[in-house]
C-alpha cells in the first residue's frame, strides 16, 4: 500500500499543472494545426481544404501588409530599445547617485498595461488638443494627425512600443554589466586604454550573451504585438498598422474565419520557433 | 587637471541620464496632470503643463462614470486566485520534477518545456473553442454542446493561468540547487514526500515566490487579450477591458480618461515602488537559462 502511494504520489502532485497544460496548451497546439487546413466558421463543421488557407495567404495583400508592418515594428522598436537600454545601463553602472530613482523612471513605462499606455499616448498624440501637437505648434511646426495618417501611424506605434520596452533592456544590461569584473577595467586603465576603447574592447564583448538574450526575447515579443495596435489604431488607417496577431484576431473573432485565422497563427508559431532554434543553436554556447 | 576632467565627465553622465529619465517619465506626468485638469481648461486657448486648478474630483467623476467597482472586483479576484494558485501548483510540480523519481519524468518535463516556445496568441482560437465546449458548464451538455461553457466566467480567465511552463521550469531549477542531504536527513526523521514540500521546500521558496508572484501579477492584471476574447458580458469585464471600453464611451473627456488610466495603473505602480528590488530580481530571473 505504502509502495503504491509512493509510486503514484509524484504524478498526483504534477497532475493539476499537467492537466491544464494538456487541455489549454498541447491540445490547442495540435488543434490549431488541424484547423489551419480547414475552412471553419463556427456555425458549420470544419471542412478540410488542404493547403487552401496557406495559398489564400499568398494572395492576401492585407496579410502581406501585416507581415511587413510586424517586421518594420520589430526593427523600429528593437533598435531604440537595445541602444537606449544599453546607454542608460552603462551610465547607471558608473556609480551614479540616485541610481534607484533613474532606474525607476526608465522602467516605470514597462509595468503599465498596454491599454493604459495606449490611452496615455492617444491623448499625447491627439490631433487637436494633444500635448505633442501643442508643443510643435508652439515651436512653429506643422501639426499632424499622427495615428490617422498612413505615413506616421506605424512609426507612432513604434515609438510607443519602444517607450515601454527600454526599461526591460536596461535592467537586463545593468545586471550583465555588474557581472563584469572591475579588474578587467583596472588592467586596461593601467595599459592606458581610454574609456571609449575600454567600452568597445571589454564592455561590448563581455555583454555578448546578454545582448543575444535580449535580441531573442525582444524579437519574440515584438512579433506578438497586438494590444497596443488594437487600442491605438485598430490596425488602421487603411491597414497601415495591422500586425500578424491583429489579423489573427480579426479573422478569428470578427470575421469568424477560424480556419484562416489558425493558418495565420501557425505562421506566428513558425517565426517564433525559428527564433528559438537560432537561440538554441547559437545562444547555448555562451554562458550568461 | 585630471580631477576637472573627471567632474566634467560626471556632469555629462548626469545630464544624459536626466534627459533620458525625463523623456521616459514625461508621458506619465502629462497623464497625471491631465487627469487633474478641469473641463474649462480644455476649452481655453492657453494650455499649461500643470493644471491651473487641481481637480481631484475628476477621479470621483471617472470612477462614477461606469461600473469600475465590478471591473476592479473581477480583476482582483482573477489576479489573486491565478497568482496564488499558480504559485502553489508550479512550486509543487517543480519540487516533483526536481526531487522525486518517477517513470517518464524527463519526457513529461521536456513536453512542458515545449510550451515555453508557444506564444499565447497561437493557441487562442482552439482555446476559445475549448472554453466554449467545457461539458456541463454554461448550459453545455455532456458533449460540450448547446451552451457557452466557461466563456464569460472567472474560470476562463483563471484556469489557464494556473499552469505555466516557465513557473515549473523556474521552480525546478531553484529546487535543484538545494543540497540532496536535506532530503536524506528529512527522510531519516520520517518526513514523507508531502511533508518535505510543506515543511522544507515551500518555506524556503521565498525568492522564487517573490519573483514568480510579481511576474504573474503583472501579467494577469495587465492582460487584455484573454479577457477580450473570453468575455463579452459587462459583469465579467476586467479593468483593462473596462478601460478600453471607457475610452470609447468618453472619447472626448480626456481628463476623465487619464484619471481612469491612472487608477487602473496605480496598484502595480504602488507595488513596483514597494517591491522595487524584487521587481528587478523577477526580471532577471526571467533571463536565467537552463
Amino acid at each position: 500500500m505504502k509502495k503504491l502511494y509512493h509510486t503514484i504520489l509524484p504524478y498526483i502532485l504534477i497532475l493539476p499543472n499537467i492537466l491544464i497544460y494538456a487541455v489549454f496548451v498541447l491540445l490547442p497546439l495540435v488543434w490549431v494545426f488541424y484547423l489551419s487546413f480547414t475552412e471553419y466558421s463556427v456555425i458549420s463543421p470544419a471542412k478540410w481544404i488542404g493547403l487552401g488557407n496557406y495559398k489564400a495567404m499568398l494572395s492576401d495583400s492585407i496579410f502581406q501588409k501585416a507581415m511587413m508592418n510586424t517586421m518594420l515594428y520589430w526593427v523600429g522598436t528593437i533598435i531604440p530599445i537595445m541602444f537606449i537600454g544599453l546607454i542608460v545601463a552603462v551610465l547607471l553602472n558608473s556609480k551614479v547617485r540616485g541610481m534607484a530613482a533613474f532606474r525607476a523612471a526608465v522602467y516605470l513605462p514597462g509595468i503599465i498595461s498596454s491599454v493604459a499606455v495606449a490611452l496615455t499616448w492617444l491623448w499625447l498624440l491627439n490631433p487637436t488638443q494633444g500635448p505633442i501637437n501643442m508643443f510643435l505648434e508652439l515651436l512653429g511646426f506643422n501639426t499632424l494627425d499622427w495615428l490617422q495618417n498612413t505615413k506616421t501611424a506605424l512609426p507612432a506605434v513604434m515609438v510607443v512600443g519602444a517607450w515601454t520596452g527600454i526599461g526591460f533592456a536596461m535592467i537586463i544590461y545593468l545586471s550583465g554589466l555588474q557581472g563584469i569584473s572591475d579588474q578587467l577595467y583596472e588592467a586596461a586603465s593601467i595599459d592606458g586604454a581610454s574609456a571609449v576603447r575600454q567600452f568597445f574592447a571589454i564592455t561590448i564583448p563581455m555583454l555578448k550573451p546578454v545582448t543575444f538574450f535580449l535580441l531573442v526575447t525582444v524579437t519574440i515579443r515584438s512579433f506578438q504585438v497586438f494590444d497596443l495596435v488594437y487600442v491605438l489604431t485598430g490596425g488602421g488607417p487603411v491597414n497601415s498598422t495591422t500586425t500578424i496577431v491583429n489579423e489573427v484576431f480579426k479573422a478569428g473573432f470578427q470575421e469568424y474565419k477560424m480556419g484562416y485565422a489558425s493558418s495565420l497563427a501557425i505562421i506566428l508559431l513558425l517565426i517564433t520557433m525559428l527564433i528559438t532554434l537560432v537561440n538554441y543553436r547559437y545562444g547555448s554556447k555562451q554562458d550568461v | 587637471m585630471k580631477l576637472q576632467q573627471n567632474s566634467l565627465k560626471r556632469s555629462v553622465i548626469y545630464a544624459v541620464l536626466i534627459l533620458i529619465a525625463v523623456a521616459m517619465i514625461m508621458p506619465l506626468l502629462i497623464m497625471i496632470f491631465t487627469s487633474l485638469k478641469g473641463d474649462a481648461e480644455f476649452a481655453s486657448e492657453v494650455k499649461t503643463f500643470l493644471p491651473k486648478e487641481w481637480k481631484f474630483s475628476n477621479y470621483i467623476l471617472a470612477l462614477q462614470a461606469t461600473n469600475w467597482a465590478v471591473y476592479f472586483k473581477n480583476s482582483f479576484i482573477v489576479t489573486v486566485i491565478a497568482v496564488a494558485g499558480s504559485l502553489f501548483f508550479n512550486t509543487l510540480s517543480g519540487y516533483s520534477f526536481a526531487r522525486l523519481k518517477f517513470k517518464g519524468r524527463d519526457m513529461i518535463f521536456i513536453c512542458l518545456l515545449l510550451g515555453l516556445m508557444v506564444p499565447a496568441q497561437v493557441t487562442i482560437i482552439p482555446q476559445f473553442m475549448i472554453m466554449k465546449s467545457i461539458p456541463f458548464f454554461g448550459g453545455n451538455d455532456i458533449w460540450g454542446n448547446g451552451g457557452n461553457g466557461w466563456l464569460d466566467t472567472y474560470a476562463s480567465l483563471i484556469i489557464p493561468e494556473l499552469s505555466g511552463a516557465f513557473g515549473i521550469f523556474f521552480a525546478r531549477q531553484f529546487y535543484l540547487s538545494f543540497p540532496k542531504e536535506l532530503d536524506e536527513a528529512a527522510e531519516i526523521d520520517g518526513c514523507g514526500i508531502l511533508m518535505r514540500y510543506f515543511k522544507i521546500y515551500l518555506p524556503m521558496s521565498g525568492p522564487i515566490i517573490a519573483s514568480l508572484g510579481i511576474l504573474k501579477t503583472v501579467a494577469v492584471w495587465n492582460d487584455f487579450f484573454h479577457p477580450l476574447v473570453f468575455t463579452t458580458k459587462e459583469a465579467m469585464r476586467t479593468v483593462q477591458l473596462g478601460l478600453s471600453v471607457f475610452q470609447g464611451q468618453y472619447s472626448v473627456a480626456y481628463n476623465l480618461q487619464m484619471a481612469a488610466t491612472m487608477v487602473v495603473s496605480l496598484p502595480l505602480i504602488i507595488m513596483f515602488f514597494v517591491f522595487q528590488k524584487h521587481f528587478v530580481q523577477s526580471l532577471l530571473s526571467s533571463s536565467v537559462k537552463g
